[in-house]
C-alpha cells in the first residue's frame, strides 16, 4: 500500500524542482513530547518505521504514519510533527531529528449526541475517562435511549495492545457491564438484559484482511409482556432466564464506502454458542454479504443478502424467543411491515427460527447530479429487488417487494431510505406495506 | 389506541357471558413438590376447590415461571387459569369471570347474604395471605430454611439468589402496605387467631351443615380451606400458625371435610 504511494508520488512530480527520493535522509532522533501520564514504552513503536527511512519522501511519509499512529493510541487529542536537522557532536551528515508533539487528551471526555441504529434514532452520552494507567487503558459510561424506546447503558473498560509487537493485529481487550432494555413491540414483549460481556479483538492479515472479535457474555435476560392479550406462546417464555454463551464474529470488508460504496464485497459473519452453564441453550449463526460492481456513469449494481439459523443444543428445552428472526421491514424486506413476514400466531408475528433474504439494487447518482456538486453526493437514487423467506430454505412460498427510493447517506455510517414498495408475493399471513416506506439504519439487505 | 382498548373490554365481556366454560379450561401454577410458597399453595388450593365445588373440569399445568406468566394480581399473583382467550390470576377476579357463566355455586344466595359472605372472603384472604407471607418472609429460619431454597430451586446460581431478593423485597413491600410490617410474631398469631374465631363463630351458626352457608358450598367455603388446609399441612420450622389454627376443632374437621368431598374422591 504505501509502497504504491509512494511509487506514485515520486512519478507525479517529474517537473518539480527537487525530487526528493533522491535527497538522502538519515532520522538520529525521534522525541515524542506531552507525555504526562502515558508511559514511555507505550508510544516506542511510533519510532520504529523512522529510523528505516533513507531518503527525505519516505521521512516524510514515516512521520505521517507516525502521526497517525499515535492518534490510534488513543492518548492525544492532537499531534504535531516538528522535523529539523539534528545538532550537537553525535549528528550524522544528513541527519534529522523527529519530534511529535502530543496534547494527551483531558482527564475526563463527555459527549452527547445522537445515533443511528438499526431501524431506529438514538440519544446517547458518554463519559469517558481515557488513559488510566498510562497504557491506553479507558473507562467509558454510556447511555442512550431510542426512538423505539430501547434503553442501554453500559460501563465499559477497555485495553488496546497496539504498541505491543502485534501492532499490526490491532488486539483489544474490553470488559464491560451492561443493561439494556429491548422491546419487540410486533410480538407484544420486551427484555431487560444485564450482564457482563468480555470481548476480544484482533485484525488477521493472512492473505486478506480479517476483523475478528471473540465475545464472552454472562447475562440475565429477564422477558416481560407489554400488553394483556398476549399468545400462550410468547407468555410461556417470560421470567428471567440466565445466558453464558460465546460469540464469534469475522468481518471482512475491501469496500471503497461503506454508505455508497461502488465496488467490493463485505462478508460478515456472527456466530454464537450459547448453554455454558445457565439455562438458556440454543446456537445461533447470521451471516451477510455485499457485493458492488460498478457499471458506467456512477451506476453501480449491488447484490446483498442475510441468512440466519437458530438451532437447539442438546441441553435446549425451549428456544429463547428474543433470539428468533424477524424477516421484513426497511432493513431486510422493503415492502413489509417490520416482522411482517414471518409465522404468526394468533394474530401476534412471532420470530422465526432460519431466515434467508436477498436483494438486487441499482444504484445511480440523482439526475443533475453536476448541478448541486458536493450535496448529491450525499444522496442516490435505487431501484430495488428484494426475496426473501422465513422458516424454509424454497423458494416457493417466498416473499418478494420490488420498488424504487431515495437514499441520504449520514456521517459515513447510516443511510435514510425512503422507498416506494410494491409487494410482489406475500403470504396470508403477512403484513405488507404498499406504498412509501421510511427507513434508517446501517446494514440494508 | 385508547378507545380501541375501551371497545376490547366491552368485547370481551360480551364474549364472556356468550361463551361457555371452555373444556380446556387450565389453571397454571408452580410446581407443588419443589418451589411453591405457603401463601401461592394457599391461593391456588383455594382456587382449585372452588371449580371443584361448581363442578367445572380444569386441567392443572405446573411450570417454573408461573409467577412470571401471570398478567399480575394484588397479592400473590398466583394461580392464573386461562379459558379460552381469557386470562384471570388470584382467587377473586377467576371467582366473578366463573360467575358470569352461570355455572357458579352460591347464585341460590340473597343479595343480603351475598354481600356478607363477600365480606368474610376478603378478610379470610387478607388475614391469611398476610399472615402466611409474614411467617414466610419475616421470619428468619422459615425464609432460610424453607421460603429461599423452594423459591431459587427453578433458577440456577446466581440468578437464584436475585430472584430470592427481589421475591423478598417485593413481598415485605406488600406487608408494609397492609401495616403488617412492624407487627411482632405474636401479634400476626393474635389476628389470626381471631380471623379463626370469627369463622368457627359462622360455621357454628348453622350446626346441622357442613358448610358456611346452609347446606351448599359457596366461595367463604372454598378460599377459607385454601388458606386453613394449606396452614394445617405445610411443615415449616415455625409451626406456630399450624398450631392456632389447630386449637379450633370446628375447622379441622371442616378442612378434613371439604378435603375428602372435593379432592380424596376424585383422585
Amino acid at each position: 500500500m504505501s509502497q504504491q504511494t509512494r511509487g506514485g508520488a515520486a512519478g507525479k512530480e517529474p517537473g518539480s524542482k527537487y525530487d526528493l527520493t533522491k535527497i538522502g535522509a538519515r532520522v538520529d532522533r525521534v522525541n515524542v513530547s506531552g507525555l504526562l501520564r502515558t508511559h514511555n514504552d507505550y508510544v516506542m513503536r511510533a519510532a520504529e518505521g523512522l529510523f528505516k527511512a533513507n531518503n527525505f519522501q519516505q521521512l516524510m511519509l514515516e512521520a505521517m504514519s507516525a502521526k497517525s499512529y499515535l492518534h490510534e493510541l488513543g492518548i492525544f487529542k492532537d499531534v504535531s510533527v516538528h522535523i529539523d536537522i539534528s545538532r550537537g557532536p553525535d549528528a550524522s551528515p544528513q541527519g534529522y531529528e523527529v519530534t511529535l508533539k502530543g496534547k494527551e487528551l483531558s482527564r475526563v471526555i463527555g459527549s452527547a449526541g445522537t445515533e443511528v441504529g438499526q431501524n431506529e434514532g438514538s440519544l446517547r452520552t458518554e463519559l469517558t475517562i481515557p488513559n488510566i494507567l498510562g497504557r491506553g487503558e479507558s473507562i467509558s459510561l454510556q447511555g442512550s435511549y431510542s426512538s423505539t424506546r430501547a434503553n442501554d447503558l453500559q460501563l465499559k473498560f477497555w485495553k488496546p495492545f497496539f504498541h505491543t509487537r502485534f501492532r499490526e493485529n490491532r488486539p483489544e481487550l474490553s470488559f464491560s457491564i451492561f443493561r439494556n432494555t429491548d422491546r419487540f413491540d410486533i410480538s407484544s414483549f420486551q427484555t431487560i438484559n444485564m450482564g457482563y460481556l468480555i470481548d476480544f479483538s484482533a485484525h488477521t492479515q493472512l492473505g486478506v484482511d480479517l476483523t475478528h472479535s471473540l465475545q464472552y457474555e454472562n447475562s440475565i435476560r429477564d422477558l416481560g409482556l407489554l400488553n394483556k392479550s398476549v399468545p400462550f406462546a410468547i407468555r410461556d417464555h417470560c421470567g428471567p432466564k440466565l445466558a453464558s454463551l460465546v460469540r464469534y464474529s469475522v468481518v471482512y470488508d475491501n469496500r471503497d464506502g461503506t454508505v455508497f460504496p461502488t465496488r467490493g464485497l463485505l462478508l460478515k459473519s456472527i456466530n454464537e454458542y450459547c448453554g455454558l452453564g445457565g439455562n438458556v441453550a440454543y446456537t445461533s449463526s447470521t451471516a451477510h454479504a455485499e457485493v458492488n460492481v460498478p457499471l458506467f456513469a456512477g451506476f453501480v449494481a449491488q447484490f446483498c443478502g442475510r441468512v440466519g439459523v437458530v438451532r437447539e443444543t442438546k441441553q435446549t428445552t425451549t428456544l429463547p424467543i428474543n433470539n428468533l428472526f424477524y424477516c421484513g421491514g426497511p432493513l431486510t424486506l422493503r415492502g413489509f411491515k417490520y416482522g411482517g413476514a414471518g409465522p404468526v400466531i394468533d394474530g401476534t408475528a412471532i420470530g422465526a427460527q432460519t431466515f434467508w433474504c436477498t436483494g438486487a439494487h441499482l444504484w445511480a447518482p440523482l439526475p443533475f447530479a453536476g448541478v448541486f456538486k458536493g450535496l448529491a453526493n450525499n444522496f442516490r437514487m435505487h431501484f430495488f429487488y428484494n426475496v426473501g423467506n422465513s422458516n424454509s430454505w424454497t423458494t416457493d412460498n417466498m416473499r418478494s417487494a420490488f420498488g424504487m427510493g431515495l437514499a441520504l447517506k449520514l456521517a459515513e455510517r447510516a443511510r435514510i431510505e425512503l422507498n416506494y414498495c410494491v409487494p410482489v408475493r406475500r403470504q396470508l399471513t403477512d403484513k405488507v406495506l404498499n406504498g412509501f416506506q421510511f427507513g434508517i439504519g446501517y446494514e440494508f439487505v | 389506541m385508547q378507545t380501541s382498548q375501551y371497545l376490547n373490554q366491552l368485547h370481551t365481556a360480551d364474549k364472556l357471558a356468550e361463551e361457555p366454560w371452555p373444556e380446556d379450561a387450565t389453571l397454571y401454577q408452580p410446581y407443588e413438590a419443589e418451589q411453591i410458597l405457603l401463601p401461592e399453595n394457599a391461593s391456588c388450593l383455594a382456587v382449585k376447590a372452588y371449580l371443584k365445588m361448581c363442578n367445572l373440569p380444569f386441567s392443572v399445568r405446573s411450570c417454573a415461571n408461573a409467577e412470571h406468566m401471570s398478567p399480575g394480581g394484588r397479592m400473590t399473583k398466583l394461580p392464573f387459569i386461562r379459558a379460552g382467550a381469557f386470562i384471570f390470576a388470584e382467587f377473586e377476579p377467576i371467582v366473578n369471570f366463573v360467575e358470569q357463566k352461570d355455572m357458579a355455586i352460591g347464585s341460590w344466595q340473597d343479595e343480603d347474604e351475598k354481600a356478607d359472605m363477600r365480606t368474610y372472603v376478603s378478610l379470610v384472604e387478607n388475614i391469611f395471605t398476610m399472615a402466611e407471607m409474614y411467617v414466610s418472609f419475616k421470619n428468619e429460619r422459615v425464609y432460610k430454611e424453607v421460603t429461599a431454597p423452594r423459591n431459587g430451586v427453578v433458577f440456577p446460581w446466581p440468578l437464584n439468589l436475585m430472584q430470592n431478593y427481589s421475591k423478598r423485597r417485593n413481598a415485605l413491600r406488600l406487608l408494609k402496605v397492609y401495616q403488617w410490617h412492624d407487627l411482632e410474631i405474636d401479634d400476626v398469631i393474635e389476628k389470626v387467631a381471631k380471623c379463626c374465631e370469627t369463622l368457627e363463630y359462622k360455621l357454628k351458626e348453622s350446626p346441622e351443615t357442613p358448610f358456611f352457608y346452609g347446606d351448599q358450598p359457596c366461595e367463604l367455603d372454598a378460599i377459607a380451606f385454601g388458606h386453613l388446609f394449606s396452614i394445617l399441612t405445610t411443615n415449616l420450622p415455625n409451626m406456630a400458625l399450624a398450631q392456632t389454627v389447630q386449637q379450633f376443632k370446628h375447622l379441622v374437621e371442616f378442612c378434613r371435610f371439604i378435603d375428602e368431598k372435593y379432592f380424596q374422591r376424585s383422585n
